[in-house]
């Protein structure tokens, strides 16, 4: 996998960690321009949006990650919390 | 204890009726339907079937001594207007009625209705308006001055603490609440986040991204906030 890719996904996290959701949205962005067909990207994009109460923007981006990764559980409970929330 | 009186048990007297009893209110419910009446008997205090037209009949009621009455006659705009004319003739003190048009309320006015209801008219302008707005997640009414709002911290708010914010000076209104998304760290090393409440936040507690205020204050000054 790209490093740079690599470096960009962590660099999400860290600012998930600090509650930084627009800035790891950015973050997100540059990755996916790199590379858009990881799961993890599209879960991480998820959080971000949930976390910022975008609810629809959360639901496309853990929708997708289950796409790419219908096995993905942690994405597939969002979703489901999302839903019925 | 209020009392209530309710006329007629359609959809929207009789979940009135039965919101009033569980509010341990006590109810009188009454319709011409006897079926409707059998419905609520025994969940309301008392439940009866009468022309609610017939002034002699709620005399013997002894309509008068009830606080309010809720008049939710189905399709029949002439009884919903005789019932209300009757009811403040006969001294009640309050009268709520639901109207189906505009004109059935003009008329509602004028021989004396307290209060005018549009109960699909409303709940349709409060979904329009939870829908055209998502940051806004619930009101609740405490008085017809004050209210509770949640809603999305404004971004203008955010790495700030309260009392950099002065929230109360500012807008008048008080944080009693901020539910928060708390991230960690999964086993697995991936990003996740548990929901936390501060409830009664003090001064040096910061507005962070995607927090959720629970504000008390009056509707003007929340919707001061609502539109920053």
């Amino acid at each position: 996998m790209n490093s740079d890719y690599t470096d960009l996904l962590e660099l999400s996290e860290f600012y998930i960690l600090s509650q930084k959701y627009e800035e790891a949205i950015k973050i997100l962005k540059k990755a996916q321009k790199l590379n858009n067909r990881e799961p993890k990207l599209y879960y991480n994009l998820g959080i971000a949006y949930e976390a910022l109460n975008d609810r629809d923007k959360a639901l496309n981006s853990f929708r997708q990650a289950l796409s790419l990764d219908p096995k993905f559980k942690a994405a597939q409970e969002h979703l489901d919390r999302l839903i019925k929330g | 204890m209020r009392q209530f009186v309710v006329i007629g048990l359609g959809r929207f007297g009789s979940s009135i009726a039965r919101a009033l009893t569980e509010k341990n209110f006590e109810v009188l419910a009454m319709d011409r339907s006897e079926e409707k009446v059998k419905e609520i008997e025994g969940i309301v205090s008392q439940a009866v079937v009468v022309d609610a037209t017939d002034e002699r009949t709620l005399k013997e009621l002894g309509i008068k001594e009830f606080d309010t009455a809720i008049v939710s006659i189905g399709e029949n705009i002439e009884d919903s207007i005789m019932v209300t004319l009757l009811l403040k003739e006969l001294g009640v003190k309050q009268v709520i009625v639901k109207a189906h048009n505009e004109l059935h309320a003009k008329i509602l006015q004028k021989v004396g209705a307290d209060r005018i209801v549009f109960p699909e008219k409303e709940m349709g302008e409060k979904l329009a308006e939870s829908l055209a707005s998502p940051k806004i997640f619930d009101y609740i009414e405490l008085s017809t001055e004050y209210g509770i709002l949640e809603i999305v911290a404004p971004k203008k708010f955010c790495d700030k603490t309260l009392s950099e914010l002065k929230l109360r000076e500012k807008f008048g209104v008080s944080v009693m609440a901020i539910k928060r998304k708390m991230p960690y760290t999964k086993a697995d090393g991936s990003p996740d986040f548990k929901e936390e409440i501060i409830i009664g936040p003090g001064g040096v507690d910061e507005i962070l991204q995607g927090d959720v205020l629970v504000l008390l204050g009056k509707y003007k000054d929340l919707n001061k906030i609502e539109k920053l």
